[in-house]
């Protein structure tokens, strides 16, 4: 799961858990005060209604009365009424409606106030009334026990409190979230560019002004990335420095060995030839490993142009075509439909045609290497087949890397360096476009395949 | 004997090449930075010269374009090996033809041969001496090496000029590329060899378009080249 999702869900769920203990917390220890609270509110009641039932009695008669004791009893919250004479006499409601109120109305004649009484499911209260004939009676209520309110359920503003305190929770909880996810998202966002190869990444900037560890973490990445940016850069200007370097002694190399030639007898000159095949090996390394060292360099700067790449790919076969054909070889362009693509003609000539030739040494005589180019899905895609038998399948990952060989013998007697698919996979790269290996056929294919110009692009 | 003058800061290079040329039948000065080399160039007591890309003072796309603007000294380039840009700009600011330096010297001695053969006006009895031809505004007159366009000259190196010539001579007609590499450059087509692309796409540039856009240098694929006639 999504660290975002979790640390999302896990604040929301301790929130719910907080508010739930705190509920339960509050039911438990709180119901003492609660408690005392309504027992005086009760008591106050109770006073207000029998002070009333005094007056009725006085001004209007017992008739008068009557009517105020049933009022009185139809009123909400449901409940029982009763008035009580000192002899137990009942004269208003049913006897039998309240039980047990036998002490409670002793205590009440005898303090002369409001007095309550609490069971389990019921609440008592009791006030004594004076008649005009200075006969005391004591009034008596029952109320069945309401059930505890919810505090978020069973009512209107419970609902109002439920859904409030649900939509803050997730609303903190998504911003808390993401303020703990964003920097590591950007932090992988910038691992990603930089495993891509784009060295000069940084992310602290992106993560902004925080004083966290995820803001050290963002620090030291960018102190890393520098580090190795100066190491592959350096890197790379030593291999085309070096190889910038060497083609001076290797110019006068090959002047000095035609002077020889011009001086040498006939028994010198088959080593002599010998010499300046080997120079010219030499020679021809070193040209690859600096277009290699330059694609690595800066592949941002790639030239861009139309170009017809159907026209590319025929003269390039046409080309390595002539040249297989010394060797008994061929290669035949299967299809070619009509692809445009922008980028660099040199560029990508030289990756197909590094390919092609590869192609073209590993195929066996009188074997013909297959050249396509289609186009599908706004891709141009050229493949290329020879019938070399191919590659070990765990190898084929590998075919890209500069000086790879798969089988060292092999490779020698065919004169490879092992540079050509390296050049031609960081020209591809450098087209935004891709090229894979795999075995087809008993050969090996390579497929390139490049983004199709746009209509209006360029 | 042709004079020859190498413009490159390795001496012990410059050397060898001498000695090699001199066996070969040319007479080699050599100079080492490019602002003697651009004097030594615009004295005028050469027939051609070899000019490398890095030179200290100044580099060689400098000198050449120093010198093109008063002399039209046959100038053949040592480009860095691999890079296409440096082929691309010295002959497009007027290098008669490149050598990717480490370079084998009997290709060198080739290259000159071929260089000097063309830059030498033709013997005044033959056929090609007066030959002069005219399609749609466009001149080309052997005997005096100019090409013009509608009255002002094309500023054309000896490759341009003769591939333009060619051209002119069967316009209407495709120019296979094998016949066009041996008649002008003077060596067989190789595979890969972009070189004769290079020098059409330079003479296409400053030929121009027809008025109404047409190019008159048209590419067949994987053939050859037309000039197109109206």
């Amino acid at each position: 799961m999504k660290l975002f999702v979790k640390i999302f869900l896990w604040f929301l769920a301790a929130i719910a858990l907080m508010v739930v203990v705190i509920i339960f917390v509050t039911r438990t220890f709180q119901t003492d005060p609660m408690f005392s609270r309504f027992q005086r509110s009760t008591r106050n009641q109770m006073s207000i209604y029998s002070g009333t039932a005094t007056q009725i009695v006085n001004a209007e008669g017992e008739n008068g009365l009557r009517i105020y004791l049933s009022r009185l009893r139809d009123l909400e919250p449901p409940r029982e009424v009763n008035l009580v004479d000192s002899n137990g006499q009942t004269w208003f409601g049913e006897p039998a409606a309240i039980t047990d109120s036998a002490d409670l109305i002793k205590r009440t004649f005898s303090s002369g106030s409001a007095e309550t009484d609490s069971a389990e499911d019921r609440t008592l209260g009791a006030s004594p009334v004076a008649f005009p004939d200075g006969q005391r009676y004591v009034l008596v209520l029952q109320w069945e026990r309401q059930p505890p309110q919810s505090l978020f359920w069973g009512s209107a503003p419970g609902y109002w409190r439920l859904g409030g305190l649900l939509l803050t929770a997730t609303v903190l909880c998504y911003l808390l979230a993401l303020y703990l996810t964003s920097p590591i998202r950007k932090l992988r966002e910038a691992t990603h560019k930089l495993a891509d190869g784009d060295l000069q990444t940084r992310v602290a900037q992106k993560v902004g002004r925080r004083r966290d560890e995820l803001a050290d973490l963002a620090g030291d990445f960018d102190l890393m990335a520098e580090r190795i940016e100066s190491l592959i850069t350096s890197q790379q200007r030593l291999t085309r420095d070096v190889s910038h370097e060497l083609r001076s002694p290797l110019a006068r190399l090959n002047v000095a060995l035609e002077i020889a030639k011009q001086k040498s007898n006939p028994e010198s000159a088959p080593m002599l030839e010998r010499i300046e095949t080997e120079s010219a090996r030499l020679n021809d390394m070193i040209s690859r490993l600096l277009t290699l060292a330059k694609l690595e360099g800066g592949s941002e700067d790639v030239e861009r142009v139309r170009l017809d790449l159907a026209e590319i790919v025929r003269d390039v076969a046409a080309d390595a075509d002539f040249e297989a054909q010394a060797n008994g070889k061929f290669v035949e362009v299967t299809t070619a439909d009509r692809c445009t693509v922008v980028g660099s003609e040199n560029l990508l000539r030289s990756a197909i045609e590094n390919v092609l030739r590869n192609a073209v040494r590993y195929t066996p005589e009188r074997s013909v290497v297959d050249v396509s180019l289609s186009k599908n899905n706004g891709h141009a895609v050229v493949r290329i087949a020879d019938h070399g038998g191919g590659v070990p399948e765990e190898e084929l990952a590998n075919l890209f890397r500069p000086f790879y060989r798969v089988g060292e013998a092999r490779e020698r007697k065919t004169g490879g360096i092992g540079l050509g698919l390296a050049i031609a996979e960081r020209a591809v790269k450098a087209h935004k476009g891709t090229i894979t290996a795999k075995n087809v056929n008993g050969g090996l294919m390579i497929e390139i395949a490049l983004d199709a110009a746009k209509k209006d692009e360029l | 004997m042709d004079k020859i003058l190498i413009i490159d800061d390795d001496e012990e290079l410059c050397e060898l090449v001498s000695e090699y040329l001199a066996v070969e039948g040319f007479d080699i000065s050599t100079v080492n930075d490019g602002e003697s080399g651009l004097k030594m160039a615009l004295s005028g007591e050469y027939d051609l010269a070899i000019l490398d890309v890095m030179l200290p003072k100044m580099n060689g796309f400098d000198v050449l374009r120093n010198l093109r603007l008063e002399s039209k000294l046959p100038v053949l380039m040592l480009t860095a090996r691999g890079d296409d840009m440096e082929r691309i700009v010295g002959l497009e600011i007027g290098a008669d033809d490149y050598l990717p330096k480490p370079f084998n010297p009997r290709e060198l001695a080739a290259r000159l041969r071929a260089i000097l053969r063309r830059s030498v006006p033709l013997a005044e009895d033959g056929d090609e001496a007066h030959e002069k031809l005219d399609i749609d505004g466009v001149q080309v007159s052997s005997s005096a090496r100019i090409a013009t366009r509608d009255g002002s000259e094309i500023n054309l190196t000896s490759v341009e000029f003769e591939l333009l010539r060619e051209l002119l001579r069967e316009a209407g007609k495709v120019v296979k590329k094998e016949d066009l590499s041996e008649r002008v450059l003077e060596r067989k087509l190789s595979p890969y060899d972009r070189s004769l692309d290079m020098h059409i796409s330079n003479l296409r540039k400053k030929l121009g378009a027809r008025a109404d856009g047409s190019e008159r240098i048209k590419t067949i694929r994987s053939v050859g080249y037309i000039y197109t006639v109206v």
